[in-house]
């Protein structure tokens, strides 16, 4: 009871919720974990389909899984060399 | 009527796996049920001793599967509890003696023969696991309230569903003076981050120890508490799904209520 008053008029937080929290955090992390294959299959998969589109610089893009707090992002990063003008 | 095949797993292990096994499967019995514990456990075998059998092995679960006896001679009767039995792992041999094809045949030969069949998975997410879950038709997932245990219980939860099971939660070891104090993740924290219907509440019991030093059935003792929960959880399996889940809750003296009355949970 002393502890809860302290923590109380402390304001500082029970331990149990730091450990709710961080398993929170770390189930969608392990969720998002992808293996070095499926990010090459993906890789392949996504420069075959914009090429379509555009000439790119194959050998300088980069493909990555960005962690933030809150939010996790698929980040794909290609300098764009030409357009290609499709045939009418 | 096939009976049911029962897996009981947690990815991690010393979370109370074995203990919770045989006191399920000895709870089913008490209620009149044909069980069968299988540990899967190959090399490292532990239910014979925890369910006091281990002086009576003859034949083991790799026998079995590989054809060298009958599910009558590596079924070992317990002489306590009626209609009881253990069907044991091997010690000396590797983990990968045994293929998911020949335990699934095992499986369904024992579901011919038995009400229940409880797989006690090994800790880890290989090929032990992968054999324990083949056959099951139901899985109880057990963990303890600390972060590890839960974080490999979801994985655990993950795999379980992508082989089309639903599984259900045990949380074991529940001191429930310290969820009170905000030490321990409750079990609603637990099933907030799980996303998993629960099967039972155990609460952290002395008695589990006493009672596998001698290799005597928790749910035999009437004091236990522990005990009493696996009971509770048996009785649920066995149809009656809506006894509702007992919280664990400390003693309420004086001084709890007062500090409950203060605002401190």
């Amino acid at each position: 009871m002393l502890k809860a008053l302290l923590e109380k008029f402390t304001g500082q937080k029970k331990s149990k919720d730091a450990a709710k929290k961080r398993l929170q955090f770390s189930l969608i992390y392990d969720k998002l974990e992808m293996n070095d294959t499926t990010l090459t299959d993906l890789q392949n998969d996504i420069v075959n389909v914009i090429s379509n589109y555009f000439e790119i610089d194959k050998d300088s893009l980069e493909l990555k899984v960005k962690r933030d707090h809150d939010v996790s992002a698929l980040v794909f990063n290609t300098p764009i060399l030409h357009v290609k003008r499709k045939q009418a | 009527m096939d009976g049911k095949v029962i897996v009981i797993t947690s990815g991690k292990g010393g979370v109370g796996k074995t203990t919770a096994t045989s006191s399920i499967g000895a709870a089913l019995a008490l209620e009149g049920n044909r069980v069968v514990i299988v540990d899967m456990d190959i090399g490292l075998r532990n239910l014979d001793v925890v369910m006091g059998l281990e002086n009576r092995i003859v034949f083991n679960i790799v026998d079995l599967v590989n054809d060298r006896c009958k599910i009558s001679q590596a079924a070992i009767r317990d002489r306590r509890i009626e209609n009881l039995f253990l069907i044991p792992a091997s010690q000396s041999d590797n983990k990968d003696v045994l293929t998911t094809a020949g335990v699934e045949r095992i499986a369904k030969q024992l579901r011919k023969e038995f009400d229940y069949v409880i797989m006690d998975s090994p800790a880890g997410i290989e090929r032990g696991f992968e054999n324990s879950i083949v056959g099951a038709t139901e899985a109880l997932v057990v963990c303890t309230p600390d972060v590890s245990s839960v974080r490999d219980a979801d994985r655990v939860i993950g795999l379980l569903y992508s082989r089309s099971l639903t599984p259900r939660l045990v949380v074991n070891r529940i001191e429930p003076a310290r969820v009170a104090r905000g030490e321990m993740l409750s079990h609603e924290d637990v099933l907030d981050v799980l996303s998993i219907d629960l099967a039972g509440l155990v609460p952290l019991d002395e008695n589990v120890l006493i009672s596998s030093n001698t290799g005597t059935p928790l749910v035999l003792q009437n004091d236990s508490k522990a005990g009493q929960a696996f009971k509770r959880i048996a009785k649920r399996l066995n149809g009656e799904r809506d006894l509702p889940i007992q919280v664990p809750s400390v003693r309420s003296s004086v001084w709890t209520k007062l500090t409950k009355s203060f605002g401190f949970k």
